[in-house]
């Protein structure tokens, strides 16, 4: 059975060593990957080591993807059905998780969100202020939605949906950017601090401009 | 895959298997999984379909099956269809559902829905359960092994309270129901065996009254459901409904507004205009010929476009939901490598045409839209019983799951289209000083408010300690289960006790209720058993008796006057035991009168041996040798 998983990607670490049934290697703190043993103490790392990922921005949809469905090999309800009641538990539990975690991780704007909370800074429900002069374009665009909307016109809402969506993509390019300059800033607290705050602000205008997009359907 | 039939020498994998079912509002069927693949359990005469029809008797019998429709003309009133349309619901959402029914729907317990037949009232779990106990029946013959375990298949657009509804009916048919399936995704995994390569796949489900469209992703064994939708009040029953409202109207036209049709013509119209439907499919035109009685007699055709006018606003509505999955999924049809074809209303030609012409391709139709569901839901069994592990099957939830909060607005927990198994957590206080008791309303649906969705019912956390309000945090998690049901529990954080969470179902069976009908079933089955053996007994009784009859005929002069006697009583004691219900006396009964007839026995022996001696040679007497007698 092993022999059809596809190899496991090199992790950052975070996994512990030894599976403690069979002792083999593991290459995630979830399960291990030569006997399926399930290992209930993974419940509650965050979501990057859970699914043995680095904790960063930059990752690929394809590789996020991966370990959702490599793990979901090992942990799906399916694959423990004629196990002990606590074993099947387990087994709902862990891949519960991991089915969470591949959804707040595979949405680049939700990442963020969560990298950003991770790494110590505010969440959105703390801290709702948005980039200078963001605020003053979105009244601007309500206004146009509301007005295409009342007017039925249905090819105006697609060009706003379109401009829309340049600001969304241009404000998820500055969040990446950001992103990558905190790994750069690794020695100054100062400027990691500053980083945090403007990718708050980045974030919530994305979930913002979401929002907005939504509207013009 | 060329799905064989049973019987041909294959066997099910290992000991333990896991029977498939495809539980149709139309038909039910089963299936289990071989080294070969699935396998369709077919009856003798290679029939795989039990039609999803009880019939009910006078005396309390239930037939299912073929022949219960067959009957269902002579008794409308006790011949029950179409139950997969009540599952799950509520008698406040059936009130367009019971007019099209020739049986009579009434209130069950807590605003659920019972059929009511001869007086007696019946869940549609328990209706259910006989459909289930009925396909259990036939794979146990076909298998010759007896089958606890089963898979389900429901509808992917049904919700909690219908699935855990489909659940129940297998538990009280006797099954340990391993998993409720989507029957898009069974489907799938049926396509998927035999199609190695990665595609993007589209599955159209309409059947007999549901309709499902799902999408999922196929890459090397893992089948992903990105997106699904539909209506689970949606079907070919429709069709069929469009129909009879077409002769109905032109009949009261004809013959007088007052005209009222009696529950017998309703459902003779009604099997009509499904054989009409299904004689369209290949024709461009039906003729209809309804005897009304008293020298009315209605006659017209009906064309292949009448009737594709009549029923183009159903498929409409089916397309709308084909672009809200695709657009949930984030795709366009172009996206899609095959659409497949599942359910036996796919077979109309415009359904056909009209998906066609909304993904730009040709369906997939190799294997039977009837059988597939079934064979996916074998696979699917095969998976559970770990003889796969190669194939890994992520399906969805199909609505949001959420509570009632302040105001009755719907907070959404956890959005559709989330991978299952999920959860979600949620954090409670109470508002009174020492409450120990917070009431939550969970809902199911998209809407904004808790009214317009559907709810699940209500559930009542208990076992808090006693604490100021507003001091206690009561986390309360929601988790949906492989089966894409709901299991709910909570624990108290500062003090770490768990709450007890106590569930009232809004439209379902509450724990005990399903206990007592499992228990009911053992005591039905015992009467059913009771039953069966009478019927034989009392045949074989009639044997006895005419067996008796025609021995005192031929050889009656052999018995003494105390042997004739002892006889005498032991017939009149048989005859009075037919009439009764207790199977032990009469066999008793039978066994004495077969006694009592030993003398006659003998003599008619010692009569037919003479004769067969006297009517042949010598030689050919001495010849005789046995094993050449039985060829």
């Amino acid at each position: 059975m092993s022999t059809n998983q596809p190899a496991l990607p090199p992790t950052d670490g975070t996994a512990p060593a030894k599976c403690s049934k069979c002792e083999r290697p593991m290459s995630t703190p979830l399960v291990c990957d030569f006997c399926h043993a399930l290992n209930p103490s993974a419940v509650g790392v965050d979501y990057f080591s859970l699914m043995s990922l680095p904790q960063r921005f930059d990752l690929t949809e394809e590789e996020i993807h991966d370990r959702f469905v490599t793990l979901n090999r090992h942990t799906h309800p399916d694959f423990h059905a004629g196990e002990s009641p606590e074993a099947q538990s387990l087994s709902l539990k862990m891949s519960a998780t991991i089915n969470d975690a591949y959804r707040v991780l595979s949405d680049p704007a939700s990442r963020g969100d969560y990298l950003l909370e991770l790494l110590g800074g505010a969440s959105s429900a703390e801290e709702k202020s948005v980039p200078e002069g963001f605020l003053d374009t979105m009244m601007m665009m309500q206004e146009e939605i509301a007005d295409a909307t009342a007017e039925g016109n249905t090819e105006e809402l697609q060009r706003i949906r379109e401009v829309l969506q340049t600001q969304h993509d241009g404000l998820m390019r500055r969040t990446a950017g950001l992103f990558a300059d905190y790994e750069q800033a690794a020695a100054c607290d100062y400027t990691r601090d500053d980083l945090l705050k403007e990718l708050r602000r980045q974030l919530n205008a994305v979930s913002y401009v979401t929002k907005l997009i939504s509207q013009t359907r | 895959m060329i799905p064989a039939t049973a019987g041909d020498g294959q066997t099910a994998m290992g000991d333990r298997l896991i029977l498939g079912i495809d539980l149709g509002t139309t038909n039910s069927l089963a299936a289990y999984m071989t080294e070969g693949g699935p396998v369709l359990i077919r009856d003798s005469s290679g029939e795989a379909l039990v039609p999803s029809v009880l019939a009910f008797g006078a005396d309390g019998s239930v037939t299912v099956g073929a022949e219960a429709r067959a009957h269902a003309v002579e008794n409308p009133l006790t011949t029950i269809y179409s139950v997969k349309r009540l599952m799950g619901r509520g008698i406040d959402d059936l009130q367009d559902a019971a007019a099209k029914l020739a049986y009579k729907l009434t209130a069950g317990p807590h605003g659920t829905v019972c059929v009511e037949v001869n007086g007696r009232r019946h869940t549609p779990q328990e209706l259910s359960a006989m459909v289930l106990r009925e396909v259990r029946r036939r794979s146990e013959d076909v298998l010759g092994r007896e089958i606890t375990e089963a898979v389900i298949t429901v509808p992917a657009y049904f919700d909690d309270s219908q699935r855990q509804a489909t659940r129940d009916a297998g538990r009280i048919a006797g099954l340990n129901v391993r998993r409720i399936v989507n029957e898009p995704t069974a489907a799938a995994l049926a396509y998927g065996l035999d199609h190695a390569s990665d595609s993007t796949i589209a599955v159209y489900d309409l059947g007999g009254g549901t309709f499902d469209v799902s999408v999922l992703k196929v890459t090397g064994g893992v089948f992903e459901v990105l997106a699904t939708h539909g209506d689970t009040a949606l079907g070919g029953d429709d069709f069929d409904h469009e129909l009879v409202a077409l002769i109905t109207g032109e009949v009261r036209r004809q013959f007088g507004q007052e005209l009222s049709f009696p529950p017998s013509t309703r459902q003779a119209l009604r099997n009509f205009a499904e054989a009409t439907k299904i004689r369209l499919s290949d024709e461009d035109r039906a003729s209809v010929d309804v005897d009304l009685g008293s020298g009315r007699r209605f006659a017209r055709t009906i064309t292949r476009d009448e009737f594709e006018r009549l029923i183009a606003p159903w498929i409409d509505h089916t397309l709308e939901h084909c672009r809200m999955a695709m657009g949930d999924a984030g795709l366009s049809p172009r996206d899609i490598d095959e659409v497949v074809m599942v359910g036996g209303s796919t077979r109309v030609p415009l359904v056909r045409r009209r998906v066609e012409e909304y993904f730009g391709r040709r369906c997939y139709t190799a294997i039977n839209p009837e059988h597939v569901v079934a064979l996916g839901a074998g696979v699917q069994g095969g998976i559970l019983a770990g003889l796969r592990r190669d194939t890994l099957l992520l399906d969805v939830i199909p609505l949001s799951l959420g509570i009632e909060t302040m105001g009755g607005a719907m907070g959404k927990l956890i959005m559709r289209n989330s991978t299952v198994p999920c959860q979600a957590g949620e954090t409670f206080t109470t508002y009174a000083d020492g409450q120990t008791a917070v009431d939550i309303n969970v809902l199911q649906g998209e809407r904004e408010l808790a009214r317009d969705c559907r709810s699940l019912g209500k559930f009542k956390l208990t076992g808090i300690p006693p604490m100021p309000a507003g001091f206690p945090r009561i986390h309360v998690t929601f988790l949906v289960d492989a089966n894409g049901i709901l299991n709910v529990s909570a624990r108290e954080q500062r003090s770490g006790k768990a709450a007890s969470v106590q569930i009232t179902p809004a439209h379902g069976l509450t724990a005990e209720e399903v206990d007592r009908m499992v228990k009911d079933s053992f005591a039905h089955a015992f009467d059913d058993m009771t039953e069966h053996q009478l019927i034989d007994l009392r045949n074989e009784s009639n044997r006895v008796l005419s067996a008796i009859e025609k021995a005192l005929t031929e050889v009656g002069s052999v018995l003494s006057d105390e042997q004739r006697t002892s006889l005498n009583e032991a017939v009149a004691e048989l005859k009075v035991k037919m009439e009764e219900d207790d199977p032990d006396a009469l066999y008793d009964a039978m066994s004495a009168a077969n006694d009592a007839t030993a003398p006659l026995t003998g003599a008619q022996m010692d009569k037919v041996l003479r004769q067969t001696v006297k009517g042949r040679k010598l030689e050919e007497f001495e010849d005789d040798d046995p094993q050449r007698q039985e060829g």
